[in-house]
């Protein structure tokens, strides 16, 4: 203790204190900068650049070599070094400097997208991350798992047809539901239709869209659509996105309606001494959450009814079958209601 | 079936009162094994210290006793041992206390299976009720809180429920003690076999996945035959249910 | 055979699970429900004509109203900590007297009567039986008068709208608002804070409620507060606030602790725990008159006696261990004064000494035998008069005579207020940890539990410290 100095033993606080957040902090942490180059290996390169291909492919989209390595983000020799691999085992053919997937990169390629898809529905349904970590996880986890424990994933989640966003997941054997629909940006107004998809990308317009609540599965009607703003209606509500936003929302349109949409509204809606009738649950509540809302009887056809006010306003106490059952604002949006 | 309800809500023969020992938690060489389940908040604890004379406690919780609480009566000179299962809305998701009671009724096999209901919230404690009959046939409503159902105003013909159900029901109030006796006669006859239960099985199910299950579930009896609740676990391999996966691996419920 | 045809039973439900589709588990789930409907309808009436005014809604509408929610829950709360603290004084200085003061020298006098060797009665007279004495006397009064109370209050329903009024303070913190119950709970003992955690039924919430359980204050640890704060903070105002000062210092500290466990939840919800599965409901009971003698009788049996008998059994040697290290010497010196020596450079950076840090060390049981921990230790490496003897923990019926002591082992205002902090910032008791693990199942979240708080507790005093001598 010869040396010592308060404001010594504080600068030393200090500086481990930089040292260790500089360390750790989310995702530009030197260790995890060091840790992501460390699980880099060609296997991800080369499964990367399949999902790519299939990707453009099917949106009828040509991809050279150079535009390969502008759109990946890889060292260009490692990029070189993957593609001659890739020619090599089959998956890839190229042609003047055009690459196309064969048969066997095709499904190669499926199979990745399978387990990426199956991953970010397992994040949705059995743990509690945020949806903004969906994709970055499963992007990690694609190139981990094995075909094996893909299968057994799907069995555990109930054979899954879609994935959280409404992206098909292909079966064992490559089978893949159809998603219909086209952007929301694109469409006339008075349009009838149902959010069947919303992309993930990229991040700053999926995060307004989250923000603004926009549920997967609600049944829509748009209101205005112009160079600046699209304006829809769903469930109750509102909703103004700019035209780049909406395009990440992909719409069925419904030619035939039965049911009123002007009608069906977010439990959130309902004020103190109105009754309602329970629809369903919207897409948007997964897991557990869903389930135990099930099971306490937020089920098509329950009668429902604001039981208590809270003095902080949330959460608010339900009436449902004979309980009083207190609900978070972020539960009752995703329940929807006819009111009577 | 109907003629047999009758006669135990009816012409219940004299309580044999003499023969009723509690046993508390002294449960060894017992003769049969009687799971008690229930919704929490139903007064399942209450039913349990006064068939057993101990003095356990669960507040006005969900999710109380998370561990298993065992404990005995001696009735007509057999042993009953009870075990008391942790509350839980449902059987068909994946928390702790689910699957401790879900796996108890159907890998432990009890003889009979006490489910107490709170008699003023009936449609939505018949939730578990279906459901743990799906997986056992051996079982008897407990309809407590009735005095509180009085005050409610909510009548409940029992008659009726029990003919529906399949399934004997007591009304009772175990906080004042009514109708345990009954309830402990009834017990004794369904281990018995004097009572023979015919249990509701499901009927609102859309028609793809009725017949999903019924295709499941035929390719299981052919597997396991005589074993009576094919049709729940078509319901949990759909589901994706490892455990189940596992157990018709290793034959564990025949 | 048989393998072939289970398969072919899993190939059958996979396929035909595909074909269903995602909707599988709610169609059964609103099917059952329907058939419920259906069922009810056939056999219950309802006369909703006289139903309409229900006593519950009554009280609901009360305990839940803007105007009178917060000020009855904060009555409540004062009334049952008032009777606590008010009602356990009494029997606690009587077990006190009993146990350590007449019991002991008692004990002491049989053994040297039968010809027991010194270090053999010290060991177990001194050693064991004087801590396992102290946590009873200690323990058993608040935890028998405070447990009753709230179980009361639990049985008759009002502790759900106690949650249900405060829950969205603790979404903020990513918290649930069953964990205003828990952490109440915690006031009383930790431990049963811990095992009350059940109550919470989403994993991610539960987890917060158990590593944060231990910024509550317990009963262990308010004496120590109380003792210090009345000593060192009293005495630094002048004499006529003395009183409100050190009042004022304790409840702060236990404020401090308030706002430790929500920045910790909301740290823990937004770090290691965010992948855990997360999930809200909260149902409000209806009312019930509880059995007024039967849940006296249980909560004493169920929470009191269990909690109070796993103390025991970790007091027990760890009065073996202080006496232990007391007595055996290496060279000149005890073990204990060597581990005090080489604890005392990273005790100063503290602004602690190497005295509490070994008091910590050893008293990890119960937090109830720190103070004579510390007043036995200093004696010993100070050699100042006073105590009964290397590893004979005692205290003082003065608090004057308890500073004398503490002063002649170099106490400061410092020391007195990190004492405090670190008494509030610092592992679990050993019985807190045991439950944790046998709550949780799970060594990692037990010692994220246990070392996550020391942690905090090192950087907070090592902070006040370094800006003390600043200044």
């Amino acid at each position: 203790m010869v040396t010592y100095n308060p404001l010594n033993a504080l600068l030393i606080f200090l500086i481990i204190i930089v040292l260790v957040y500089l360390l750790f902090r989310p995702k530009k942490g030197w260790f995890w900068i060091v840790k992501n180059n460390y699980n880099t290996n060609e296997k991800t390169v080369v499964e990367d650049i399949l999902k790519l291909l299939y990707h453009s492919e099917n949106d009828g989209e040509i991809v050279t070599k150079s535009e390969l390595t502008s759109k990946l983000n890889f060292k260009t020799n490692l990029i070189q070094n993957s593609i001659e691999k890739m020619i090599s085992n089959h998956f890839i053919e190229v042609e003047n400097e055009k690459i196309k997937l064969t048969n066997n990169g095709r499904a190669y390629a499926l199979r990745i997208i399978r387990v990426h898809r199956l991953w970010e529905k397992f994040l949705a349904e059995k743990t509690g991350y945020d949806k903004l970590e969906w994709h970055e996880r499963a992007e990690q986890k694609e190139h981990q798992l094995n075909t094996e424990e893909a299968n057994l994933l799907a069995a555990q989640l109930g054979e899954p047809k879609f994935d959280p966003h409404g992206d098909p997941i292909p079966s064992q054997s490559g089978k893949m539901a159809i998603l219909n629909g086209v952007p929301l940006s694109s469409l006339p107004i008075y349009t009838i239709g149902k959010i069947v998809h919303i992309e993930d990308e990229p991040e700053v317009a999926y995060k307004q869209i989250l923000a603004e609540n926009i549920h997967i599965g609600s049944h829509i009607k748009v209101l205005e659509n112009n160079a600046t703003r699209v304006t829809f209606y769903a469930e109750g509500e509102e909703f103004k996105l700019s035209p780049k936003v909406a395009e990440n929302l992909t719409i069925d349109v419904i030619e035939k309606h039965h049911l009123d949409e002007n009608k069906l509204v977010r439990l959130t809606n309902l004020k103190e001494q109105e009754t309602a009738t329970i629809i369903g649950l919207s897409k948007e509540s997964r897991g557990e959450s869903r389930r135990r809302l099930l099971d306490l009887g937020f089920v098509k056809g329950a009668k429902i009814s604001i039981d208590l006010i809270n003095p902080l306003k949330e959460p608010t106490a339900y009436l449902i079958k004979e309980t009083s059952i207190a609900l978070r604002n972020n539960q009752a949006s995703n329940i929807l209601i006819k009111k009577d | 079936m109907d003629t047999k309800v009758k006669s135990v809500c009816e012409t219940c023969p004299q309580f044999n009162a003499s023969g009723l020992k509690k046993l508390g938690v002294n449960t060894n060489n017992f003769d049969f094994v009687v799971a008690l389940a229930g919704n929490p908040n139903t007064g399942k604890s209450t039913v349990f210290n006064a068939l057993t004379g101990l003095k356990q406690h669960t507040g006005n919780w969900p999710g109380k006793t998370v561990t298993r609480a065992e404990g005995g009566f001696e009735y007509d000179h057999q042993k009953f041992k009870l075990v008391d299962l942790p509350g839980t809305y449902s059987l068909l998701s994946t928390s702790e206390d689910e699957e401790v009671a879900r796996n108890f009724i159907l890998f432990g096999k009890p003889t009979v299976t006490i489910i107490v209901v709170d008699a003023s919230r009936l449609e939505r404690n018949l939730n578990l009720v279906l459901q743990i009959l799906e997986i056992t046939e051996n079982a008897v409503l407990c309809l407590n809180l009735m005095d509180e159902a009085k005050r409610n105003h909510i009548e409940i013909n029992t008659r009726a429920l029990a003919r529906d159900l399949g399934i004997p029901v007591v009304p009772t109030s175990a906080r004042f003690k009514k109708g345990i006796p009954e309830l402990i006669q009834t017990i004794s006859e369904i281990a018995n076999n004097k009572i023979k239960c015919k249990p509701h099985r499901i009927k609102n199910i859309p028609k793809n996945i009725e017949k999903a299950v019924t295709k499941l579930s035929l390719e299981i009896e052919k597997e396991y035959p005589n074993i009576p609740n094919s049709r729940w676990i078509a319901f949990r391999l759909l589901e994706g249910d490892t455990q189940i996966i596992n157990a018709l691996k290793t034959g564990e419920f025949v | 055979m048989r393998n072939n045809n289970i398969e072919h039973i899993l190939k059958l439900s996979k396929e035909l699970r595909w074909e269903i589709g995602d909707d599988f588990h709610d169609s059964l789930a609103e099917g059952i429900y329907a058939d419920a409907a259906d069922l009810v309808s056939n056999s219950v009436t309802k006369d909703n004509s006289k139903s309409k005014l229900r006593l519950d809604t009554k009280i609901d509408k009360i305990v839940t109203s803007k105007t009178w929610g917060f000020p009855i829950m904060f009555l409540i709360l004062a009334v049952v900590l008032w009777l606590t603290i008010i009602g356990s004084n009494y029997p606690s200085s009587l077990l006190a007297q009993v146990l350590l003061n007449d019991f002991h020298p008692l004990l002491k006098t049989f053994a040297s009567n039968i010809g027991m060797p010194w270090w053999l009665s010290g060991f177990l007279i001194d050693g064991i039986y004087l801590a396992v004495a102290w946590v009873i006397a200690v323990m058993l009064p608040p935890m028998a008068i405070f447990f009753p109370l709230f179980t009361l209050l639990e049985d008759f329903g009002y502790l759900p709208r106690v949650a249900f009024n405060l829950d969205s303070l603790f979404k903020k913190a990513g918290a649930h608002g069953k964990q205003a119950l828990t952490m109440s709970m915690g006031f009383g003992c930790n431990a049963a804070g811990v095992i009350a955690t059940r109550i919470i039924d989403s994993p991610r919430e539960r987890l917060i409620a158990i590593i944060t359980n231990n910024f509550s204050l317990c009963n262990g640890r308010w004496p120590t507060q109380i003792v210090i704060a009345t000593i060192f903070i009293g005495a630094a105002v002048p004499s006529s606030f003395s009183g409100l000062a050190s009042l004022t210092a304790v409840i702060g500290i236990a404020i401090l602790g308030i706002f430790f466990m929500f920045f910790s939840s909301w740290a823990l919800s937004k770090t290691v725990l965010k992948g855990e599965v997360s999930t809200f409901n909260l149902e409000l009971p209806p009312y019930r008159p509880p059995r007024f003698w039967q849940t006296i009788y249980t909560s004493i049996i169920d929470r009191t006696l269990i909690v109070l008998w796993r103390a025991v059994v970790f007091a027990a040697p760890a009065g073996a261990v202080i006496w232990l290290v007391s007595n055996i010497y290496i060279g000149n010196e005890s073990v204990a004064a060597w581990i005090i020596n080489s604890l005392d450079g990273f005790g100063f950076l503290l602004g602690l000494n190497g005295v509490i840090l070994l008091a910590y060390i050893v008293a990890i049981p119960a937090n109830e035998i720190v103070i004579p921990t510390i007043l036995m230790l200093t004696v010993l490496v100070t050699g100042i008069s006073g105590g009964h003897g290397a590893g004979v923990m005692f205290e003082l019926n003065s608090a004057n005579a308890t500073g004398v002591i503490l002063k002649a082992g170099g106490w400061t205002l410092l020391t007195a207020v990190n004492l405090m902090l670190f008494s509030l910032l610092h592992n679990p008791c050993s019985t807190t940890i045991y439950t944790i693990y046998k709550e949780t199942k799970s060594l990692k979240w037990t010692t994220v539990a246990t070392v996550f708080p020391i942690i905090l507790g090192f950087i907070v005093t090592f902070l006040v410290a370094q800006i003390w001598r600043i200044f």
